[in-house]
């Protein structure tokens, strides 16, 4: 177990302030914010590089907070990766464990293994100058994993990768978790911690803002900067009201809204991810509640199929898979209904905003 | 169509100044200097001596001193404490310094009276008027030439990968000798060159320190204002063309493994 307690470290102008976590052994932790959030200086805290203000850090029942980098057998996968220019990928990867008494047969036995297994044993004899940055990235990874430490900090690891590859370091990433190793990942994009995160937490402004499941995190997000991180960009300021007994949403004077469970008055904001709603082009109300009629305004690819911007008073972005829109076809200035179930609704009350 | 503009013949025209300014007295001196003369003195082994005296001596000074010396520029280059700029001003003070006021300061501080002096000849060794009293005049002029080069050296290697050396479990000191010493070799390897032959053409230090045994330059000077230009001349052209064949083979050692770098480091552009 990593636990962060009250670390505060200012930095220039900026700071991190009373970060407090506890991450279970065996976990892969995403951190997830944007760059100048300060997530790269909580890695370096971690590993070593440098130490914070105030506050602690422990692994274990070992205090690490003032022990030396060289002493904390924390891997750091560096976001540029920081290969030695100057030595082979060889020299690279034994850099840890060549010096001291071990024998050179192996020396080169556990670099053959690790090599192999992240399937660049072919470049050993290689100056790196030449290699790609996936070859430079598992070479990093191969130099850090062979004295086998006891954290593995990935720094942005996906930023300089091709499209191509991400996916087998992914795999790469989930297998090594697999096996037991717990994996702190630095991230700018949410995708990234939805596939790979067993817990997020969000940092922005030097503070962590959410933590959680990626579930929790995506779901419920606490405040407007966490909802725009979890992809969603269907946003509502709205007043909260009784009608009837049961609890609604009013936007913009017209639009009603029909939410599920309990809440209380107030304003706050709505949230619809774009992938909840449905677009229904025919001519009938499809349903009773949460459904509105308005006009595509634009029909833009994405990676999901379209995105359709559709204004009904105010805009809504909705996700609309290549064959729901092949099957049900429409286009620009189109009259359509865009309706959603009430579970789609996330709540943020005014109190919860930042 | 004529390509330049005035501007660019004046250009011209005073680089050409400056040029002839640093090359025709000592063309003028090597057309003076006649082949009999030339050789008379190359065979004279006083000179001989003293050239010799003089590269081995800057050679062995600059080795001695780059021990410290550029580990000193590691600190500059990577610390932070109070007084750095101050720190960074004495380092500079030789190259501001008139050399023979540097000479009367040394003096004081290695003749038997002085601190190194009285240490030194404890052991029986006195430094006046020995070559390692000239090591030491030397250095004093020449040291800036390595620290600055070699702390230009250190601060163009990224220090994420000293950090990253660390992270690896290496102590300091094996990531200085493995990561920051090699990459920054080119830029020590020329300070080294720089302060070698800035320590070989010294004069104004070392005759204070030591007028015997004489170095290149003191002899020189001696038969000047012993005997005149024309006994001086041929010994003068001697120690310049050595000096030149000497600098410019260690220039060619050190460029060649500059320019196999710069290959391997462009093989990809």
């Amino acid at each position: 177990m990593l636990t962060l307690k009250n670390i505060s470290k200012k930095l220039g102008n900026f700071n991190l302030s009373d970060i407090s976590i506890a991450i279970p052994a065996g976990t892969y932790y995403v951190l997830l914010g944007r760059s100048g959030s300060g997530k790269t200086q909580l890695l370096e805290l971690i590993a070593g590089l440098s130490r914070p203000d105030t506050g602690e850090i422990w692994l274990g029942s070992e205090n690490l907070t003032s022990q030396r980098i060289q002493d904390r057998n924390i891997g750091l996968v560096f976001q540029d990766y920081a290969v030695f220019p100057n030595m082979t990928v060889f020299e690279n990867i034994a850099y840890s464990i060549s010096s001291g008494r071990k024998s050179r047969n192996f020396v080169k036995g556990k670099v053959f293994n690790i090599s192999s297994e992240l399937n660049i044993a072919h470049l050993l004899d290689r100056d790196t100058k030449h290699l790609s940055g996936g070859e430079l990235q598992r070479v990093a990874l191969a130099r850090t994993l062979i004295k086998s430490p006891r954290l593995l900090l990935l720094d942005e690891p996906m930023a300089s990768i091709d499209a191509s590859l991400k996916d087998d370091i992914k795999r790469l990433f989930r297998r090594l978790n697999r096996e037991g190793l717990t994996i702190i990942h630095v991230t700018h994009d949410y995708r990234e911690a939805v596939s790979l995160a067993s817990r997020v937490g969000v940092i922005h402004g030097g503070r962590i803002i959410q933590e959680g499941t990626p579930d929790e995190v995506f779901r419920k997000p606490v405040n407007r900067f966490v909802a725009r991180y979890s992809g969603i960009r269907n946003f509502f300021r709205v007043k909260f009201m009784e009608l009837a007994g049961e609890w609604k949403a009013l936007c913009n004077g017209n639009l009603i809204f029909s939410l599920g469970g309990n809440s209380f008055p107030g304003e706050g904001l709505l949230l619809v991810r774009s992938d909840d709603i449905r677009i229904s082009s025919g001519i009938d109300r499809p349903c009773s509640e949460n459904c509105f009629r308005g006009k595509v305004t634009d029909i833009l690819p994405s990676e999901y199929g379209m995105e359709v911007s559709v204004d009904t008073g105010v805009t809504f972005y909705v996700d609309v898979s290549a064959d729901t829109f092949r099957q049900n076809p429409f286009s620009e200035h189109s009259e359509i209904w865009i309706s959603f179930p009430r579970e789609a609704c996330i709540v943020l009350h005014e109190k919860k905003l930042d | 169509m004529n390509r330049y503009g005035p501007f660019n013949w004046i250009l011209l025209l005073l680089s050409s100044l400056i040029l002839l300014f640093l090359i025709a007295p000592l063309l003028s001196m090597f057309i003076k200097t006649g082949p009999g003369e030339f050789f008379a003195t190359a065979a004279d082994k006083e000179v001989r001596a003293s050239i010799w005296l003089t590269i081995w001596v800057s050679f062995a000074s600059t080795l001695l001193f780059s021990v410290a010396a550029v580990p000193f520029a590691w600190i500059l280059a990577r610390k932070s404490f109070p007084g750095k700029s101050l720190v960074q001003g004495i380092i500079d003070l030789p190259v501001v310094l008139p050399h023979t006021a540097a000479g009367i300061a040394l003096l004081g501080f290695i003749s038997r009276e002085g601190v190194l002096g009285k240490a030194a000849s404890a052991v029986g060794l006195n430094l006046v008027n020995n070559p390692a009293g000239i090591a030491i005049a030397m250095a004093f002029v020449s040291l800036p030439f390595l620290i600055n080069a070699a702390r230009d050296g250190f601060a163009a290697v990224p220090e994420r990968l000293e950090k990253a050396g660390l992270n690896l479990g290496a102590s300091p000191s094996r990531v200085f000798f493995t990561i920051s010493l090699p990459l920054a070799r080119r830029s020590i390897v020329t300070g080294f060159v720089m302060m070698f032959a800035r320590g070989m053409s010294e004069f104004g230090a070392v005759v204070i320190i030591a007028y015997h045994p004489m170095i290149a330059p003191v002899l020189i000077y001696d038969r000047f204002s012993s005997f005149g230009l024309t006994y001086a001349r041929p010994a003068a052209v001697l120690f310049i063309l050595v000096a030149l064949v000497v600098f410019t083979l260690l220039r060619l050692l050190s460029g060649r493994r500059e320019t196999a770098i710069f290959k391997e480091e462009n093989a990809d552009a």
